[in-house]
């Protein structure tokens, strides 16, 4: 065979050829017909750029129904600096700006235009924002003569109001934008039709408090716009456009009149007693406080206050570090942290409940059982000895009265008694103490209540900060009134006593009752999409014998020969019977850590009132005297009547 | 009765000049090319209107001229019996070697980073064009003298007189159009009878000579990447494989039916680029879909096939040797222009002869479909 034969030659070419052709058939095949769907996605995600709008977050309701935190709109005026910098006298237009803020009551200076422009942003498609809350004028204007103002755009954003100002920050919370590692970290709910609330480099989220705790509720559904880009990234049209929607609403436990109050008192009295002096002649700093008000029957919070506090409407606009600083030094408090939380104090003679239910539930003592208190009581050999504040005799007293005088030395004699043992330590346990109550705000605090073998540990682990790994009698003896090697917040005192008012229930304190649909009306059961129900996370056995002596003990308390007698003179005791505990702590070289627990109407208690009051001195006369304020209220709504609507509704 | 009806108006023509080239034009081949320079114009428009509303119609002016331009050059080349190319053959090369000289010198203008320009007012001359057609000319001629018998000493004088305008032109440098002399010289030789051991000693030498130059500094990075690229897919660190991303994707985007006419959102917010010249297959596709796209490749097909069989019935084999040579470049002008935005063949600049805008391949492109109508037109003289 002539393997040069030009016909032979022609024909490989021809296949040759023809090979060609069939390839690229075949690959216009594959890409156009098989792999067309997944590559055409590829494509669109090229050629298209999403652009989020942040939806108003759900409203806050109290429990009554009013708002107390609502959402308003800005104004606000951007400048694209993509298109600024296709304006020829770029200089003259943002003195024209200025001109047109400033003169319809927007005052802004020209470098403050700059500023703001020359400052980083995460999403460069988007406008910079100039000025925030300007007035309808500045639009009118703007939108009038919008040739003359290239570049420039306004938009209306959705910020939080606050109609109570500051009252319940602590618990509200404060929004802000979110940072690069939250974004990466945070995982979106979705609304009510199963949409993901998607976050991006610009979003609002919640960053304290409830807004905090509740973001995957309260946030609303961005708005999406997929708008079609060109190889450049320059936006050409909108493919597609989903309006943003509101984020649910909730209601709260807190009821604003007794939040309000609380503060008031709280605040108020603080600035009574700073300056002054206590009985040992100590100076009252009284730099800070809180007031918990719960509800003993399901541990809804119906007021959380902290002093001093601060004003979430500063974070709402990007707060300075200058401001920032200040806020962590009120008085010498910091007003961001929310004490009736995070605070961590010796609960002083408050703890007796413990040691009281302790003793007699197991049988160390009934009601009778009664010792001759001469003011001291010694322990040990060489003897130590522990007395009564103020060095007070008290004479007989068997338990009811040690409560009612706050007999330490009849406390001291029981903590003798149970030294050896954890029963204490197991009755604090049962009451909640020594592990955090589970509160629906974020940050908060557990507190201790130290056993022999805890005191052992602590020591092997941090030798300087804890010296001694050993446990005396003494210790026993000071655990035993609430001082030394137990430390508490103000939350779990107030949940210990609602447990001793319910008869024995502990409740997760919760602050949020329910969650509403977006833009939600209150009087529509259907509009409610859940209930937080009332969480149980241990229970106090109390029977009569046990609970009987205790409550007499604390119902003398604000009566006329009580610790808190002078808090409640005046008070009408016989319409609204108090039922409570005067603490007061010991603190090295400063004065008194001011507690007061109770609870009332004696029989069905509805509500939980406790306080502590840094630096304050006697129990009675600081907290004692917030919380009676309190009351005032209370029992005016009781005995009104006002408030029963949202009691009948819960129970 | 059908063939008796057609042998009967075959006579009475005959009756003039049985013989006379113009009776003998190919109506298949000059309706693919009519149809195709339609497509192409339509296309370079498609690709360069920008987003309106006030479309630019520059390229599209430019290149209708390029086509006048072209059909006066297609008439030319078909006109003059191409037996007379024998004694031209040589001055042509002559003069395009002189051109590709020239243009390296600094008589001639830098764009993409390869100098290979004339600037003339708006228009450039891109000499390497023409040496495609040149070299088919002086090829033709050298292997019809050797009637077939290649010696190596002969095979010398082919591949130098092939190697010198390969050469000039890789110093522009212009890998694309080298590639193409590279072909032509190949299926010339093949069909010119090259012994079966020389092909396999060339088919070995290119081989080892092509992964060596790989594999050495002679080739810039970009270069090597561009030619690795449809290899290795995956490797995101290259830089040409995003074109071809975009490419395949406005490709895949025409689905079957294609988004219609000027209607390709790939293409027209500029994801793809040189779209009127190395990319252009992206526009037709996008906007044409496989159907539109498959049947300009078909038209494409059918114009090499007719080539292809007016190599086979011409009169003599320097004929032969001409539509061989236009075969090649017709044929790998398509493979690697289309193969390389579908991401088969490396990226490579080569223009779609007849579709992609540019003036220089679009004169030469219709002047060699000249030559292979004057060959069909003279098969019988």
């Amino acid at each position: 065979m002539d393997t040069t034969s030009p016909r032979l030659r022609m024909s490989i070419l021809g296949v040759v050829v023809l090979g060609c052709f069939l390839a690229l058939f075949a690959r216009l095949w594959y890409l156009q017909v098989m792999e067309a769907p997944a590559l055409a996605i590829q494509a669109t995600a090229n050629r298209t750029r999403t652009i989020a709008t942040e939806a108003p977050r759900g409203r806050i309701f109290d429990a009554k129904g009013r708002v107390i935190v609502d959402n308003r709109t800005s104004l606000i005026v951007s400048i694209d600096r993509n298109e600024l910098k296709k304006v020829k006298n770029r200089n003259e237009l943002i003195a024209r700006l200025a001109d047109v803020l400033t003169s319809n009551g927007a005052p802004i200076k020209i470098s403050t235009i700059e500023k703001r422009l020359s400052e980083k942003q995460a999403d460069q498609l988007q406008a910079v924002p100039i000025a925030a809350d300007v007035t309808e004028e500045v639009i009118h204007h703007l939108s009038e003569y919008s040739e003359d103002f290239p570049s420039v755009s306004f938009e209306r954003k959705t910020v939080r109001v606050y109609p109570y100002g500051t009252a319940a920050s602590n618990v509200l919370g404060y929004t802000g934008r979110i940072t690069a590692e939250t974004l990466k970290a945070l995982e979106p709910g979705t609304d009510p039709d199963g949409v993901v609330k998607s976050y991006h480099p610009d979003s609002i989220i919640g960053l304290a408090g409830v807004e905090a705790t509740y973001e995957k509720d309260l946030r609303g559904t961005p708005g999406v716009e997929l708008v079609q880009v060109d190889s450049k990234n320059r936006p050409v049209g909108t493919e597609s456009y989903q309006p943003p929607k509101s984020g649910n609403d909730i209601q709260l436990h807190i009821d604003i009149d007794v939040q309000v109050r609380a503060e008031q008192a709280l605040v108020d009295r603080l600035a009574v007693l700073r300056g002054t002096s206590q009985r040992d002649g100590t100076k009252r700093a009284a730099p800070a406080g809180s007031v918990v008000v719960l509800d003993p029957r399901d541990g809804g919070v119906i007021a959380l206050a902290t002093a001093p506090a601060y004003d979430p409407q500063e974070f709402a606009n990007g707060i300075t570090q200058e401001r920032y600083s200040q806020l962590q030094n009120i008085n010498g408090a910091s007003a961001l942290i929310d004490r009736s939380i995070t605070g961590q104090y010796a609960p002083g003679s408050t703890f007796k409940l413990v040691t009281a239910t302790a003793a007699l539930s197991n049988g160390l003592i009934d009601g009778k059982s009664s010792i001759y208190d001469d003011g001291v009581y010694k322990v040990g050999n060489p003897a130590q000895e522990f007395t009564n504040s103020g060095g007070q005799k008290n004479g007989n007293v068997n338990v009811v009265r040690a409560l009612t005088v706050s007999s330490d030395v009849y406390f001291y004699w029981l903590g003798d008694r149970m030294d050896g043992t954890t029963l204490i330590q197991d009755a604090a346990t049962a009451y909640g103490y020594d592990k955090k109550t589970g509160i629906d705000l974020p940050n908060e605090s557990a507190g201790y209540v130290l056993t022999k073998a805890e005191k052992k540990a602590l020591h092997n682990k941090y030798p300087t900060a804890y010296p001694n790994g050993d446990w005396y009698t003494g210790d026993n003896v000071q655990l035993a009134v609430g001082q030394n090697v137990v430390v508490v917040t103000p939350l779990q005192i107030a949940r210990a006593y609602a447990a001793f008012a319910n008869g024995g229930t502990v409740y997760q304190p919760h602050v949020v009752w329910k969650i509403l649909q977006p833009n939600s009306s209150l009087s529509k059961p259907s509009d409610v999409l859940r209930i937080i129900d009332p969480v149980v996370t241990g229970t106090v056995t109390l029977p009569p014998d046990v609970r009987g002596p205790i409550e007499s003990g604390l119902e003398g308390v604000t009566g006329p020969t009580g610790t808190a007698a002078s808090a409640f003179a005046g008070f009408d005791l016989s319409a609204f019977p108090v039922v409570g505990k005067t603490g007061t702590a010991q603190v090295d070289g400063k004065a008194d850590t001011s507690i007061f627990a109770s609870y009332g109407p004696a029989v069905a208690p509805r509500w939980v009132v406790t306080s502590v009051m840094e630096e304050s001195g006697f129990g009675a006369e600081a907290a004692g005297e917030v919380v009676r304020h309190v009351y005032e209220l209370l029992a005016n709504q009781s005995l009104t009547g006002a408030g029963t609507a949202t009691s009948g509704t819960r129970d | 009765m059908l063939p008796q009806s057609i042998s009967s108006r075959a006579s009475n023509q005959s009756r003039r000049d049985p013989t006379a080239p113009l009776r003998h034009l190919d109506p298949v081949l000059i309706g693919c090319i009519v149809i195709l320079s339609i497509v192409g114009l339509i296309a370079v428009f498609s690709a360069t209107r920008g987003p309106g509303p006030d479309f630019s119609k520059s390229y599209l002016v430019k290149q209708s001229i390029f086509m006048l331009i072209g059909a006066g050059a297609l008439g030319l080349f078909a006109a003059i019996d191409y037996r007379k190319l024998h004694d031209w053959a040589w001055v042509l090369y002559g003069a395009t070697t002189f051109l590709l000289v020239l243009v390296i010198s600094p008589f001639g203008s830098q764009s993409h980073g390869a100098q290979s320009w004339f600037a003339l007012g708006p228009f450039q001359l891109q000499p390497a064009e023409f040496a495609k057609l040149s070299l088919i000319g002086a090829l033709a001629f050298l292997v019809s003298e050797f009637r077939g018998d290649i010696d190596l000493r002969r095979l010398v004088a082919l591949l130098a007189t092939a190697g010198l305008p390969m050469a000039l032109i890789m110093l522009q440098p212009d890998l694309g159009e080298t590639l193409i002399l590279v072909v032509i010289t190949m299926a010339i030789l093949l069909v010119g009878g090259l012994p079966t051991k020389y092909i396999v000693a060339l088919t070995l030498v290119g081989l080892i000579g092509t992964l060596g130059a790989l594999n050495s500094p002679v080739l810039a990075d970009y270069q090597r990447n561009r030619l690795t690229a449809f290899v290795n897919p995956g490797d995101k660190s290259n830089k040409a494989l995003y074109n071809i991303e975009q490419s395949q994707q406005a490709i895949a985007n025409g689905r079957l039916t294609g988004q219609g006419l000027f209607d390709g959102p790939q293409t027209k917010l500029g994801f793809v680029p040189e779209q009127q010249t190395d990319f252009i297959f992206t526009a037709v596709a996008e906007q044409f879909g496989f159907v539109g796209s498959a049947l300009m490749l078909l038209l494409y097909g059918l114009l090499c096939y007719r080539i292809w069989r007016i190599a086979q019935v011409a009169k003599d084999s320097f004929g032969t040797y001409i539509c061989v040579g236009v075969l090649a470049m017709f044929g790998f002008s398509a493979f690697e222009n289309v193969g390389m935005a579908m991401g088969i063949m490396p990226v490579t600049g080569i223009p779609l002869l007849l579709i992609s805008a540019g003036g220089s391949s679009t004169i030469t492109a219709l002047a060699a479909l000249g030559l292979v109508l004057n060959v069909h037109m003279r098969r019988f003289q």
